[in-house]
């Protein structure tokens, strides 16, 4: 028996398999079904590279595109310019171990484990043009000029949004760092002590570069993050990601073409597959640079 | 002591610390404020809500719960979400943890490739492949079915598998020499050795993902379309859809979904911790 030679076979071939057809193929087999006019039943019709060229090209398509492809971008450098510095200094608080830091630790993590449709809810409850919170709120200390229609406003929706989902989903990050900061050897802080660094010199030239992997991984999981958002923006803005696609982003965009149907007219499976295949290309390019940058497999 | 540095940058921190906990106090208040308050308007009637929606219930009730869980099927919708959680984890453990057992405990050719090739799922996430597999559980006839959902969490195995074979991996040899030794088989270590002292790594894995399955939006909402085999977050959306007619109910749902999530928070924060920053540092 081959099984008895090679025991490891056995271990691994129901979770190779499963993962293989689930999670790897997949990406790829998009690629194939991409090349095609098919509305997801029926014939498919061979186009070639159309539905690159519609997304591209076509003057309506590719410029919700556009817009959703830009949105993606926005967010992942707002969660590592803005969201990335807050959970840093989340973490330093909590590892100094400030008054009630155990409380907040808690308070911080708690959003974390609601349900992407409860946030929606939640939001919906504060930010509601008619009976919301905030406009309550306004309303009864007399500052009518603040009243705003919220996620009904392109201007402010996006911007919204982010702190949503910053306060549903920092928590990951401050953990990271904070992991990080108690894997900080003792010794090198006690020695930059001794020899008299200032609190900015200290930061700078041993916290920083001891929290490198959690940069690292902070970055790659942020932007990942922002590239495959669809939870939030999909409960709150709907199908079409807001007042004038101001929360629209690639995920929603593939989702309306792909499954949502309706809102265009025609389901698309083909043009779906060509959004997602786009989509998978660049998470595949920045995979590729962040791993030569941070060469996170070796490191193992 | 290892953290005296701390101790000493605590002192010459204190104020700035104070400003800090003073912002993160209010940034707390939102989260304070909110949730307990969700809790609380499920009890209230439905004119008490309307006048009162902040406040404290002037009145209780539970009809808001009869009527969500008896009438509008979230009976079902409670039941479905069990039914899927707890099965699907129990797949994906076994599944994950065997796996990563036979990449960590054996050195064959290939060995390190395959490791790299399971970690591919941390880069690109199940949702990039979503339309092909659904063509394939479409062609399995598992669609609005809680086995193809099954099938779909326990393919993402990036991370379990990442997380158990670093535990493996720090298993003495000895251990599994001296199994050998007994004349045990292979998948008897693994079953009856192996396992049993990896309960913490279940546990760390276990609840991760059951909180990640019983959230889950996107696949439900691809997947489940029929209105038997929804899940309690899909109900809550369609409820929200027709918000303002629901408006007292959605709270009675949204506190239903929540407790059994929040039991396990309190109760397990730290493996959840753990399985959130599993693989971050390295030491």
């Amino acid at each position: 028996m081959t099984l008895n030679k090679r025991p490891w076979v056995g271990f691994i071939l129901p979770g190779f398999i499963l993962y293989t057809a689930f999670m790897i193929l997949p990406l790829f087999t998009a690629v194939y079904y991409s090349f095609f006019k098919w509305s997801g039943l029926g014939p498919k019709i061979w186009i070639g590279l159309d539905n690159y060229k519609s997304l591209f090209q076509d003057e309506r398509l590719s410029s919700i595109f556009r817009n959703a492809i830009g949105n993606n971008f926005k967010f992942v450098i707002c969660a590592l310019m803005v969201i990335m510095p807050i959970q840093l200094f989340l973490a330093y608080l909590i590892d100094l171990k400030i008054v009630f830091y155990r409380f907040f630790q808690t308070v911080i993590f708690l959003p974390y484990v609601i349900s992407t449709t409860i946030v929606g809810f939640i939001s919906m409850l504060v930010f509601d043009p008619n009976i919301g919170v905030i406009n309550e709120f306004f309303k009864w200390i007399g500052w009518n000029h603040l009243i705003s229609a919220w996620f009904g406003d392109p201007d402010r929706a996006f911007t919204l949004l982010m702190m949503v989902i910053a306060w549903q989903g920092c928590a990951a990050g401050m953990f990271i760092f904070l992991s990080n900061f108690k894997a900080i050897p003792a010794e090198l802080i006690e020695a930059s002590l001794m020899d008299g660094a200032s609190k900015r010199q200290r930061f700078r030239h041993i916290i920083l570069p001891a929290l490198e992997p959690a940069f690292a991984n902070n970055i790659i999981l942020g932007t990942i993050w922002g590239l495959t958002q669809f939870d939030i923006p999909f409960v709150i803005g709907g199908t079409q990601g807001g007042i004038d696609n101001s929360i629209d982003f690639m995920n929603l965009f593939f989702y309306r073409f792909a499954f949502g149907g309706g809102y265009y007219g025609e389901t698309s499976m083909g043009f779906g597959a060509a959004i997602s295949v786009v989509l998978f290309m660049i998470i595949l390019v920045i995979a590729v640079i962040q791993v030569k940058f941070f060469n996170r497999f070796n490191r193992e | 002591m290892k953290r005296s540095h701390y101790e000493r940058l605590r002192g010459s921190t204190s104020l700035t610390a104070r400003i800090a906990a003073a912002g993160l106090l209010l940034f707390s208040l939102i989260t304070l404020l909110l949730i307990p308050n969700i809790m609380l308007s499920s009890v209230k009637t439905k004119s008490d809500l309307i006048n009162n929606t902040m406040g404290f219930p002037r009145s209780f009730t539970l009809e808001n719960y009869r009527t969500v869980f008896v009438e509008d099927h979230f009976f079902r919708y409670m039941f479905n979400s069990v039914i899927l959680s707890v099965m699907a984890l129990a797949s994906l453990l076994l599944i994950a943890s065997m796996t990563a057992y036979g990449l960590s405990r054996y050195k064959f050719k290939g060995n390190n490739f395959l490791q790299v090739y399971f970690l591919l799922g941390l880069m690109f996430p199940i949702q990039l492949g979503i339309l092909p597999i659904f063509i394939i559980i479409r062609s399995l006839g598992l669609i609005n079915s809680l086995w193809g959902m099954i099938l779909i969490y326990t393919a993402n195995l990036s991370l379990p598998v990442f997380i158990f074979s670093r535990f493996f991996r720090s298993l003495p040899r000895a251990l599994y020499e001296s199994a050998r030794i007994d004349g045990a088989g292979e998948f008897r270590i693994y079953a009856q050795i192996m396992v049993p002292i990896s309960k913490p790594v279940f546990a760390t894995v276990g609840i991760i993902n059951f909180v990640t399955i019983w959230n889950d939006f996107f696949m439900p909402l691809v997947f489940l379309t029929g209105k038997q085999v929804r899940t309690l977050t899909l109900g809550i959306y369609q409820y929200m859809n027709n918000f303002l007619a629901n408006w007292h109910l959605v709270f009675a749902a949204v506190t239903a979904a929540l407790i059994p999530v929040f039991i396990l928070f309190f109760l397990f924060t730290s493996q959840l911790v753990e399985g959130l920053t599993a693989g971050a540092v390295k030491e």
